[in-house]
């Protein structure tokens, strides 16, 4: 068998569009994620029994279920229950923002864990609300401390989207699947898309360790 | 809106012929992807170029593809250079190969972690390479490899639900299947999320026994006697 990538490349136009749309939904999704990420951690550091016991729960409920599933979930299961149609690029952003959420909770947790108790400590003696400590104190430095490991987790975010196809969003995935079964020509197609994800995975990953290595240095 | 139990109650054969499926995949698919995280752990950490480097780009080549495109690329592209593969081997294979390389990862890290200071005193006592790594690194390493070894074989049973979509019959696949039959969404892929979750923390609660054995074990027992 001879591979003929000159023949196909003329008709790749759809998949590197699609992989524009795979980097658009991993950012949104990771956004979502990171607003999640943000609650749980605050409902873990709650006074109430409820929200922590909630906290969690949801994050045991993520790490034990597989994204494939939890995806199936929020577009089968919460759609009809609520009773709108998100449709599916709604129901799979959500869904893989709300996994990623559960990842990034224990990220901050453990950025948390090395802010100093100084920290509270100053931002109390200034008379400072609650509300006050964590948005304006505490969280910006939490955030600044887990900037390397955040990248990583949006790697992660991007390895997921493929599962995304099975709910019929038009990403990478899905566009290599529609253009060889079009084409008949799966090995060059998929070495492509193999291809075009490592590149987007691998310059995010390096530049997630140029950070590290460099807060390392600083001490950021 | 009504929850129908017996949709669910009625094919239970098929939830648990999935739920064993899976079962036997991953069970495979980890000890096997161990093996090859050690080999490929090994290879990375040698001095000589042209065993890292192999070990270098198999890593980060696997680290960095979905899983869901080395399936496909396996089971879709392999069939035009004549090796045709099913389903059930084609998963068996890639999670194998997918695991191995964060397997060797996380051994390379507890390797790593292992004060300089060992391997030089392991030398200084003229032990050899094989004997020191097998007798003097490896023990030392179980505190710091078990808990993400974990998470990475617990991740390789939860990736098992993409073999669904290359017509396995395992866990997701058969709610699809009942899914498709009494057109019971909600019902069906409820059940299979909270049979994933209860596969988890069993499996979760059964390595922390494994640990807290091993631990003791090692730590109760002079390294080096023979």
């Amino acid at each position: 068998m001879d591979l003929q990538f000159i023949e196909i490349i003329p008709q790749t136009g759809p998949m590197f569009m699609a992989a524009l749309y795979t980097i658009f939904v991993g950012i949104v999704a990771c956004v979502v994620g990171i607003g999640v990420g943000t609650g749980l951690l605050l409902m873990r550091n709650s006074s109430l029994l409820v929200l922590r016991g909630f906290a969690r729960l949801y994050g045991s409920f993520i790490r034990g279920t597989p994204a494939l599933v939890q995806i199936l979930i929020f577009y089968y299961v919460l759609a009809p229950l609520i009773g709108i149609d998100i449709g599916p690029l709604t129901a799979g952003i959500m869904a893989v923002g709300f996994n990623s959420g559960a990842y990034v909770a224990e990220i901050l947790r453990g950025g948390l864990s090395r802010i100093p108790v100084g920290q509270w400590e100053a931002a109390e003696a200034l008379g400072l609300s609650r509300h006050k400590i964590w948005f304006r104190v505490i969280l910006p430095q939490v955030y600044n401390s887990v900037i390397p490991l955040l990248v990583n987790e949006f790697t992660m975010v991007i390895k997921i989207t493929p599962l995304l196809s099975t709910i019929t969003v038009v990403e990478l995935t899905r566009a290599s699947q529609m253009l060889y079964n079009e084409t008949f020509r799966p090995v060059e197609v998929l070495l492509l898309a193999a291809l075009i994800y490592f590149i987007i995975c691998f310059s995010i990953s390096q530049y997630g360790e140029y950070l590290q290595r460099r807060s390392v240095k600083y001490r950021l | 809106m009504t929850f129908d139990y017996m949709a669910i109650w009625d094919n239970r054969d098929i939830l648990v012929q999935g739920v064993l499926t899976t079962l036997i995949v991953a069970g495979t698919a980890i000890p096997v992807g161990i093996v090859i995280g050690v080999l490929v752990c090994m290879l990375r950490i040698s001095k000589n170029r042209l065993l890292r480097w192999p070990a270098i780009a198999y890593i980060e080549i696997i680290r960095n593809i979905p899983l869901l495109i080395l399936l496909f690329m396996v089971f879709y592209a392999l069939p035009f250079f004549g090796v045709r593969l099913s389903g059930l081997t084609t998963g068996f294979i890639c999670l194998s190969i997918y695991g191995g390389a964060y397997f060797a990862e996380v051994f390379r890290g507890g390797v790593e972690a292992v004060s300089k200071g060992q391997f030089d005193a392991a030398k200084a006592l003229g032990l050899k390479y094989g004997f020191y790594m097998r007798r003097v690194i490896f023990p030392q390493l179980y505190g710091y490899v078990f808990p993400p070894a974990t998470n990475i074989a617990l991740t390789l049973i939860k990736e098992t639900s993409l073999l669904s979509m290359l017509a396995v019959a395992e866990l997701t696949y058969a709610a699809h299947d009942i899914n498709g039959r009494t057109f019971t969404p909600v019902e069906t892929f409820a059940t299979i999320a909270l049979i994933y979750w209860v596969i988890s923390i069993l499996f979760l609660k059964l390595t922390s026994s494994l640990q807290s054995r091993i631990e003791v074990r090692h730590l109760s027992q002079p390294i080096m006697t023979r």
